[in-house]
């Protein structure tokens, strides 16, 4: 599946910034608790991660070992159907049993009978959407660039409150009056 | 590791040290020494506060040695708090000092007569017990600056603070840390209390003199531990998330998976976890001119500790871990990384433990002594247990105590310890442990620790209801085997994913120790531990009734999966059937 371009036209107006690479960590408590980003829905997990994302197979498969859709720990990505407004978190390899035990498709899954996610479905028509991203530990610096250059979708009060936490921000962004498409991009 | 001391606290004419061989314990250490000790010495229906009681401590197999990793000690007796059997474990240099003196346990016997405080000092002239009444009441951070003045700052101090004296059911026993701060807990099942009723103060380890314990081996034994951290070393959890973020970077994540026990277990989930995820709590000690990453002993490769300073860059405490993040914060609503932080210290200073009483102050605030959520009452009410004061005394006893007193139903408790932070509805297996555990609801009882390489009972079907009774049961047998090596347990992912690890484990014991260890010898180790203390709780009064979850798990479902406990009873009975 081609890499699918988010639809801009309903989250006007859009804001860039182009910050410092040190700045990145501003972003992480925002990134914890969830940002909206647009994506086409209908796909699979591992379709809205590979190719949406563009991130590799490979690293989807060893360094993104925990996910969750929807509160529920993932085994199966490519049975895994991305709807309008579904939460996906991704995080690194997680200490303790129960660490363990959230793995996907780890062997002390058993242990999370009953909140398990069931895949199923199939793949529908792309359609234009949202889906809420959280990042967690590792993942914060390693794939915060690439999701924040997507762009994120921010209520009003969001942005504000993102903005005050960035120092040297550039004048021309202060916050409007409605959702807004911020843009994040790093200097090298 | 070639003696035991019994130290007679009760002795006429004053206390009385022998030192004798190892016996019929040759060989063991850690959990396995600590057990089968106390089951075998320890009338089963003795008073844990009384002279029946032996306090045993124990060093691991290989703690003292050049091993990495090694530096685990475990503190067993009966426990005043349960009632049952226990062991529990801390990091700290206490291990590694008192296995290079050469003793596989120190054990603290009888009762004495009056009010004498005492000191107990070990170093390679032997043992003296010292009255010394100047310590009483006195907390664990000035206790040990007083005792450093006298022993210096190249011992190692274990000490209980003034919950300990006043045998407070949550009382721990510290053990001091590389920086010689009283931040290691043997912190479960008042254990602290056990050495209180004892009246021992404080025991100063001292192995000036003394060299590294020889392996047989050494070549082998060098090899084996370069293999080993190496595997700790490149595992993704033991060489990058635990050093960045410690143990709390379990907070996102069992808030997402809505596991996380919030307001005394009425929600799974927490909306303001993310302020005290262990993402947040790197990010500001480092900017606090703190450390994410430090090690509780020397040897550690994990580093999985920190250092907690305020705003103004002043030493609070060392970093929280997961449980007392959870117990002091979302557990009572609290949000605030300083608020914990200010328990934690307050917790170590007067020597309590931190599960039990975050888990405490939330029942308390349901029974009505405070608002969730407000970080002044919950400090308010610990520091009622430091000064003492009946209600303290109360708090300081426990959350079975405290929801008795207070007529509190929902009260999260197995065996009358306080549940750690996992709720078990939404992670049914994790319930399994906490209700069949011989120690009370321990979260560390059933770690994850190689059963896949094991193959412990088997192998299991993780899609079938059978396998979380067989995962649990697996869990506890090898858990039990770890606890008796010294070994800290965060080693449980390198050696669960990486069977070249679990490998340079077996070679380091079996070259240390001139054998040849494989994965069945760990096994019978584990199952010998658990029968042991299986037995001592059965002949102490406990059955099968025991090995449940409070009724509210089973009556009240959890947002956000709306779940109960699920497993039957007659399954939780299946655990020990081996």
């Amino acid at each position: 599946m081609p890499r699918s371009i988010p639809d801009q036209s309903k989250f006007a107006p859009g804001l860039t910034l182009q910050l410092d690479a040190d700045q990145l960590h501003a972003f992480f408590p925002l990134l914890q608790k969830g940002v909206a980003v647009p994506a086409t829905v209908g796909c699979t997990l591992k379709c809205l991660l590979c190719d949406q994302f563009s991130i590799p197979a490979d690293y989807v498969t060893d360094r993104i070992t925990t996910i969750f859709m929807d509160n529920r720990p993932v085994d199966d990505l490519e049975h895994t159907i991305i709807q309008d407004g579904s939460r996906v978190t991704l995080s690194a390899a997680m200490p303790g049993l129960v660490g363990a035990t959230m793995r996907r498709g780890g062997f002390y899954a058993a242990l999370r009978q009953g909140i398990s996610h069931v895949s199923g479905g199939a793949a529908a028509a792309d359609q234009h959407g949202t889906v809420r991203i959280k990042l967690f530990n590792l993942l914060l610096a390693e794939l915060g660039p690439l999701v924040l250059a997507r762009g994120l979708i921010l209520e009003p009060a969001e942005l504000a409150d993102l903005l005050k936490s960035i120092p040297d921000r550039p004048l021309d962004s202060s916050p409007g009056t409605s959702r807004v498409l911020l843009t994040v991009r790093f200097n090298e | 590791m070639d003696k035991i001391a019994r130290i007679d606290m009760g002795a006429a004419g004053g206390p009385k040290v022998t030192v004798g061989d190892l016996g019929e314990y040759a060989g063991l250490g850690g959990r396995a020494m600590t057990s089968l000790v106390v089951a075998a010495e320890v009338h089963p229906l003795a008073h844990p506060l009384g002279a029946e009681n032996k306090l045993v401590i124990s060093p691991g197999m290989l703690s003292g040695t050049t091993g990495s990793m090694t530096g685990r000690l475990s503190v067993g007796c009966k426990s005043p708090l349960t009632g049952t059997i226990k062991e529990s474990n801390a990091g700290g240099q206490a291990a590694q000092v008192l296995a290079r003196l050469g003793y596989a346990a120190v054990i603290l016997e009888g009762k004495p007569e009056g009010d004498d405080l005492y000191k107990i000092v070990i170093n390679k002239d032997g043992i003296q017990v010292i009255v010394d009444n100047s310590l009483k009441l006195m907390d664990n951070y000035p206790l040990v600056a007083k005792l450093r003045q006298e022993y210096g700052d190249k011992a190692a101090y274990m000490s209980i603070g003034s919950a300990g004296e006043r045998k407070l059911l949550a009382a721990s026993i510290a053990c001091t840390d590389p920086e010689l701060r009283p931040t290691r807990h043997c912190g479960r099942g008042g254990v602290g209390a056990v050495m209180g009723a004892k009246r021992v103060k404080a025991i100063i380890l001292d192995d000036a003199g003394m060299k590294m314990r020889p392996p047989k081996d050494p070549d082998a034994y060098r090899d084996a531990n370069r293999k080993f951290v190496e595997g700790l070393r490149k595992h993704p959890v033991t060489g990058e998330g635990l050093p960045a973020y410690g143990t709390n970077v379990l907070t996102n994540v069992l808030n997402e998976a809505g596991g996380y026990p919030t307001n005394n277990f009425k929600s799974g989930q927490f909306a303001d976890s993310a302020k005290l995820s262990g993402e947040t709590q790197a990010a500001l000690e480092i900017s606090r001119g703190g450390s994410a990453t430090h090690g509780c002993h020397r040897g550690c490769v994990i580093q999985c500790s920190g250092i907690y300073n305020d705003k103004d860059g002043n030493y609070v405490t060392k970093q929280p871990e997961y449980e007392t993040v959870w117990s002091h914060g979302g557990h009572c609503g609290i949000s605030n990384l300083d608020t914990v932080a200010k328990l934690d210290y307050i917790d170590d200073n007067i020597g309590v433990d931190t599960i039990e009483m975050g888990v405490t102050i939330g029942v308390a605030m349901d029974a009505g002594l405070a608002e969730f959520g407000d970080d002044a009452a919950a400090i308010r009410l610990m520091e009622e247990v430091a000064k003492g004061t009946p209600l303290g005394r109360v708090l300081g006893s426990g959350a079975a105590i405290t929801g008795k007193v207070f007529g509190v139903e929902r009260v999260p408790v197995v065996k009358d310890q306080a549940l750690p932070a996992y709720d078990p509805r939404a992670i049914q297996g994790i319930g399994v442990t906490y209700a069949t555990t011989t120690q009370g609801a321990d979260h560390t009882a059933g770690y994850a620790i190689a059963t896949n390489i094991l193959k412990v009972g088997g192998d299991v079907d993780p899609l079938k209801t059978e396998g979380q009774i067989e995962l649990s049961r697996n869990l506890q047998i090898a858990t039990a085997a770890i606890d008796s090596t010294g070994m800290c347990l965060f080693i449980a992912f390198a050696i669960m994913d990486q069977p070249e690890t679990f490998q340079a484990l077996l070679d380091m014991l079996g070259s240390f120790h001139g054998i040849t260890m494989t994965g069945d010898d760990v096994v019978a180790l584990g199952k010998k531990v658990l029968s042991a203390e299986r037995d001592f709780n059965a002949r102490a009064g406990f059955t099968k009734h025991h090995d449940r979850l409070p009724r509210f798990f089973y009556n009240e479902p959890i947002a956000p999966h709306n779940q109960t406990f699920l497993m039957k009873d007659e399954e939780l009975d299946e655990v020990f059937n081996w």
